[in-house]
């Protein structure tokens, strides 16, 4: 028995695969009856299967899978429905929630209704593979301590659905893309003054470091004692043998304090809950109470002070600013008419000669083609603004790069 | 605190030891603000040797001769026509290596009639009108920013590097959003002045990233990290950052002028060829002269060599022995006379606040 148990054995087990407990298979009942996978024996355990998914999995699968397909359409389409940049450029590519000018509206689709609709998606699948778990945990007559941990990073989850609608825009919401999201954690901590300064971060990062830690102490401890039979916690919470013995005497002499072979659980399912639980709250204060995290900290003493660098009176720095500090709200991508007004003999060129290219070749022999642009854009005419982006990306003109 | 010079002193010997395998490949960390805070450059040595020497130089041309007095003899000048004919025939053969291959005048003229605007065959050419324009640039460029390009200048060459194309010339489409800061568009400052949320700041996440994307390109366009110009601890501190970020904001008030008084207006000049596929004139960002480097060809003084490229009389206080600058020329040339630096060198941040008002006003696009 101990032999097969112990992580360090090569042993397997082959026997008539153990079907569980009898449940209530009402709503739902196990498919398969399970088979052995010797290479999922190096890791766990041999057995696979069977499965238990149920109304609520199955649903579950159904929405994430919908989900996923209108994230990944999106993507595609974004390319232009071509497959090889579809791959080349996939970390870079985004689905992206609505431009700030829709707030709390309902946008069209291609302005992030699909981002809307993919999240709505995902969020039931997460909300119904919650309840599969919190089933599967009463069903097998357990806690509902998984459930539960597993809320709090639901928690943290819909905080970037719940401060978007606190400060009244889905724009703020987070794009699903891989490198996208990640420049959105960059501009959500810019735009809100550097998130270092917000204490729910910082203790966010304390639980999730700290998690690490109690992660490594333990099962460095475990497997330290698995010769004493340390593996076997739930005997020796019950029946304390040598092994827990050891090991409370070991961090006892190393630090002093020790926890027991019950309550170190309780330290890890802790710190593991509260890593989402206090991001969460440090989420939900950004942006509705505090607009600068660094201010925040200079005013409560948090900031360490040093000198300054750039020598300028508060004049200068006025002056640096410049036009912004005038800057209306809501003024994202603020169109302005360039004044255009060239001063030389250009302006008397005729339109209908310009739009050949003089320098070319055979320029004399083929005129090329007059640009629609150029022969009926008025001189000196304003500059126009884009028309919206087309749907294929255009192809960097010849002697341009723009990234 | 530890210098730049003391920090290489002691660091490098160090380096050498831990690191001497790497080779060229070793990051150099460069202290560039308070202890601790890690305000720092980090440079890979055979990088930047490698990107140095990238760099080619074209040789000074020998000094102009003399010329004889009076007016230039030639129709059709409108620019540089405050200079000898000795000076005016050596900056052109300058600007033909710079721009289109040292002799290759018909990139530009109709070498039938130098005067003309327009081929034998009537065709305007549009080259001509565009380095027209580019000059008057150039010399606004040396009169007017000179908070950004400092005593150094710019020529022809800092942008062009001996090719027709300089790089990282823009047009409108949905992958340069960003760049219209660089034109026409406002707004890159998204950080509050105040701890509680307000309605003086509304900028969301999204125009963050715009202005992300904007920085990034910056930060690539010179070759330096998010330091160079600013503590990350608050980007929007002009007080904490490095003094970099003024000269690097004059840039961008520079280009702006650039972009909206001289490249975006030469749209109707272009063949279509030229032009953008939405049919706009290519416009210039922070890469097109820096070229990846913290200074345009690693600061090469190309400029105080040719007077035709300042407009004003003096660089950096020192005549240019033989240059006569008649005053009514110089109101026929789009960029107004400097407000006569005459002596001393160019005025930095801590001199006057006057002498930066001439390009904050440029900036409205009010001019």
């Amino acid at each position: 028995m101990l032999e097969y148990q112990n992580l360090f054995t090569r042993v397997q087990v082959r026997t008539v695969p153990e079907p569980g407990l009898p449940i209530d298979e009402s709503t739902g009942g196990r498919l398969g009856t399970g088979a052995f996978s010797a290479l999922a024996g190096k890791f766990g355990d041999a057995q696979i299967g069977p499965i238990y998914l149920g109304w609520s999995g199955i649903l579950s699968l159904i929405f994430g899978f919908i989900a996923f397909e209108i994230v990944g359409l999106n993507m595609w389409a974004s390319v232009g429905w071509d497959p090889v940049e579809f791959i080349r450029q996939l970390p870079w590519l985004a689905l992206e929630p609505p431009p700030p000018q829709y707030g709390l509206r309902i946008p069209p689709l291609k302005q992030g209704g699909w981002y809307l609709l993919a999240g709505f998606f995902l969020t039931m699948s997460i909300f119904l593979w919650w309840i599969r778990v919190y089933r599967r945990a009463r069903a097998l007559k357990m806690g509902t301590h998984l459930p539960w941990a597993f809320a709090s990073a639901i928690f943290l989850y819909l905080t970037f659905f719940l401060q978007p609608l606190l400060v009244g825009s889905w724009s703020e919401m987070v794009p699903f893309g891989l490198f996208p999201h990640l420049d959105w954690t960059s501009a959500f901590s810019i735009r809100y003054g550097n998130l270092y300064y917000n204490p729910f971060h910082a203790l966010s990062i304390v639980f999730l470091y700290g998690s690490a830690v109690l992660f490594a102490m333990h099962g460095a401890t475990i497997l330290a004692t698995a010769r004493m039979g340390g593996e076997r916690e739930i005997e020796q919470i019950t029946d304390r043998g040598t092994a827990a013995e050891r090991s409370m005497l070991f961090w006892r002499w190393t630090m002093g304090f020790n926890a027991n072979m019950e309550s170190f659980h309780r330290w890890a399912w802790w710190f593991a809950v509260l890593t989402t639980f206090t991001g969460g709250i440090g989420i939900l204060l950004t942006g509705t109470v505090v607009d600068n995290w660094y201010l925040w900290g200079v005013k409560h003493g948090i900031v360490s002070p040093y000198p300054a660098q750039n020598v300028l009176t508060p004049e200068q720095q006025q002056l640096l600013r410049g036009r912004y500090q005038g800057t209306p709200p809501d003024t994202f991508p603020s169109y302005q008419q360039a004044p255009a007004v060239m001063t030389d003999s250009m302006a008397a060129m005729p339109l209908d000669s310009l739009a050949s290219d003089s320098t070319a070749v055979d320029s004399t022999a083929a005129p090329s083609a007059p640009s629609p642009a150029a022969a009926t854009a008025p001189i000196a005419a304003p500059v126009k603004a884009p028309a919206p982006a087309p749907a294929k990306p255009p192809v960097p003109p010849a002697g341009g790069t723009t990234r | 605190m530890i210098t730049m010079r003391q920090l290489v002193r002691f660091g490098a010997p160090l380096a050498l030891v831990t690191l001497g395998a790497c080779g060229d490949r070793v990051v150099e960390n460069v202290q560039v603000g308070y202890r601790g805070t890690a305000m720092e450059q980090n440079y890979q040595r055979g990088d930047l040797k490698a990107k140095f020497q990238q760099v080619k130089i074209p040789a000074t041309l020998p000094p102009a001769g003399a010329s004889p007095p009076g007016p230039l003899p030639w129709r059709n000048v409108q620019v540089l026509n405050d200079i000898s004919v000795a000076e005016f025939n050596r900056t052109m053969i300058a600007m033909s290596t710079w721009v289109a291959g040292t002799g290759n005048c018909a990139y530009c003229h109709n070498v039938a009639a130098f005067w003309s605007d327009t081929l034998p065959n009537g065709k305007p050419i549009y080259t001509k009108i565009v380095a027209r324009r580019m000059l008057q640039m150039t010399r606004n460029i040396n009169g007017n920013y000179t908070q950004h390009v400092k005593n150094t200048g710019v020529t022809c060459y800092t942008c062009h590097m001996g090719k027709p194309l300089p790089n990282g010339l823009w047009f409108y489409s949905s992958q340069t959003d960003y760049l219209r800061h660089y034109l026409d568009r406002d707004g890159a400052r998204v950080i509050s002045t105040s701890v509680s949320p307000s309605n003086a700041n509304r900028s969301s996440v999204k125009q963050t990233e715009w202005t992300y994307a904007l920085m990034i390109s910056q930060s690539k366009s010179l070759g330096v990290n998010c330091t160079y110009c600013h503590n990350s601890r608050q980007f929007s501190s002009w007080t904490q950052a490095p003094p970099a970020r003024a000269t690097a904001y004059h840039g961008i008030l520079m280009l702006r002028d650039v972009n909206q008084n001289y490249l975006a207006p030469l749209q109707p000049v272009y063949p279509s060829v030229r032009l953008g596929h939405m049919g706009d004139a290519p416009k210039a960002q922070c890469v097109t002269c820096h070229n990846g480097a913290y200074k345009p060809l690693y600061g090469a003084q190309m400029a105080k060599d040719y007077p035709a490229m300042w407009g004003r009389a003096d660089w950096n206080g020192k005549p240019f022995p033989g240059l006569g600058m008649p005053m009514d020329s110089a109101a026929a040339t789009a960029a107004p006379a400097a407000p006569a630096p005459a002596a001393g060198p160019a005025p930095t941040i801590k001199s006057s606040s006057s002498s930066k008002a001439a390009p904050m006003g440029t900036v409205g696009g009010t001019n």
